[in-house]
């Protein structure tokens, strides 16, 4: 089982997010690899996937991922294993503009 | 005649409304989002938004009620072993959605279908209003694409749609740079049709060659579909033979270079252009904001300017920042500064918004 952040500035783009736009979702998602519990996300929220990864599966450019304080290592293949109460964190990286 | 307006622009898209002869924003969506362009589809009323998210990427956004409310579509997507492979040296890479830069809905007679326009230069088809999409493997297999450049961007884009208003099955399309596109089966085959236009800038062996034509916008006549004109990276061309047969409009005044460009819907002689000084420096010349307009197939130019800002003006106006109504009479345009004109006489006078809008991306009629 995770517990996954999703940062505000994603929240926003979820219609099950039932009109909450500013605030961080959280959820608890079972799995103990980072893929399955993005898939579990993934089926709670199903337009997030778009957002968080590319059409090839890639963690988009600008879109962060951590895990327990640490941003993945793979972004092409996010799919490291994750303790027993893991965090993760989804977030858009900082940009200019 | 027009009298509502869709404003894509870097933070919003706004919605104008008439209010007598000048134009209000009535109403916004987006605020704050990057809106690359917006679509009115005329077969359904729906208005279609895509969404360029800095962090998110490419989303598309449709709505059955005039804005008031908007859901999230589908956008296309490439498949793992579609590469990119481009004739300016650039190493080849996985193709991935970087960019819909061209949204046109299909005919008349074939309700829900719409064309995208993408970069890194496919075209995708969906015929549920968005729902789904699917590349259309016959151009984006064709050989010649491996010589396309990217023009602006760093690979090739399609920005320029047009379906023929007597047969839907007959699409042009123009890619920067990749030249000019045609099918007249629905997108079954394909043929490039640049030939007459050049690359000014190329070495003189490629100068001709119309798989790296930089056309920066091409627009067809509603009422003569045999017409085309382009806004090209270094002039300006006309076509009378359906896209193809390009001949060069030299005297645009006062520079031939550009990106938009709008063609009256029933007086395929008359058309209109934003020039700006040239490649290397994409400013007014003199600091002066004018439209070229010619009314005989651009054997001579108008230099309009009145309500226009006349110094110190810097504004650059992008390929899908220039519209025209179905009547032909109204017209407006955006420009990177945030500037808006609208005009109700073809032209002869312009009238600024009342806002400072954030860049302009793209303008539509709806």
């Amino acid at each position: 089982m995770a517990k996954v952040v999703l940062a505000s500035a994603l929240s926003r783009w979820l219609p099950e997010a039932g009109g909450k736009p500013s605030a961080d979702i959280v959820v608890d998602v079972p799995g103990s690899r980072l893929d399955q519990v993005l898939d579990g996300v993934f089926a709670r929220f199903p337009n997030l996937r778009g957002y968080v990864l590319d059409e090839h599966g890639t963690v988009r450019h600008h879109v962060a991922i951590f895990v327990d304080g640490t941003a993945i290592a793979d972004k092409r293949r996010p799919a490291q294993a994750l303790g027993e109460r893991a965090e993760v964190y989804v977030m858009q990286a900082l940009s200019g503009g | 005649m027009g009298s509502t307006l869709l404003v894509s622009t870097r933070k919003g898209l706004f919605v104008l409304a008439r209010d007598g002869v000048a134009w209000r924003v009535a109403s916004s969506a987006f605020l704050g989002d990057n809106v690359a362009l917006a679509l009115a589809d005329p077969r359904d009323g729906a208005w279609y938004a895509v969404l360029d998210l800095g962090h998110f990427g490419n989303k598309l956004q449709r709505s059955d009620d005039g804005g008031r409310t908007w859901a999230e579509c589908a956008v296309p997507a490439y498949a793992a072993d579609d590469h990119v492979t481009t004739g300016d040296g650039k190493p080849p890479r996985a193709a991935a959605l970087k960019l819909i830069w061209a949204l046109e809905a299909g005919g008349a007679d074939e309700p829900g279908r719409l064309w995208a326009g993408t970069v890194p230069g496919g075209l995708f088809r969906s015929d549920d209003r968005g729902a789904s999409w699917e590349l259309v493997r016959s151009l984006w297999d064709r050989p010649e694409r491996s010589l396309w450049f990217g023009g602006g961007k760093d690979e090739p884009g399609i920005h320029s749609i047009c379906v023929d208003p007597r047969d839907a099955r007959r699409l042009r399309l123009a890619i920067s740079s990749g030249g000019v596109w045609c099918t007249d089966d629905g997108g079954a085959s394909w043929r490039q049709s640049a030939e007459g236009m050049f690359a000014a800038y190329m070495p003189e062996d490629r100068k001709f060659d119309p798989n790296i034509q930089d056309v920066h916008r091409l627009v067809q006549c509603r009422a003569a579909p045999e017409t085309f004109w382009a806004q090209h990276h270094n002039g300006v061309f006309r076509s009378e033979g359906g896209g193809a047969a390009w001949r060069e409009v030299p005297d645009v005044q006062p520079s031939v270079f550009g990106f938009a460009v709008a063609v009256h819907p029933r007086d395929p002689a008359t058309a209109w252009f934003v020039p700006a000084i040239k490649d290397e420096r994409r400013i007014p010349v003199d600091g002066k904001v004018v439209v070229a307009r010619t009314r005989d197939a651009g054997a001579s130019f108008e230099v309009l300017r009145a309500g226009l800002p006349q110094q110190h003006a810097y504004d650059l106006v992008l390929r899908h920042a220039l519209a025209i109504d179905g009547s032909g009479e109204r017209l407006a345009f955006g420009s990177t500064t945030g500037g808006f004109w609208t005009s109700e006489d073809q032209g002869d006078r312009w009238r600024m918004l009342d806002a400072r809008l954030p860049p302009v991306h793209a303008v539509t009629f709806a």
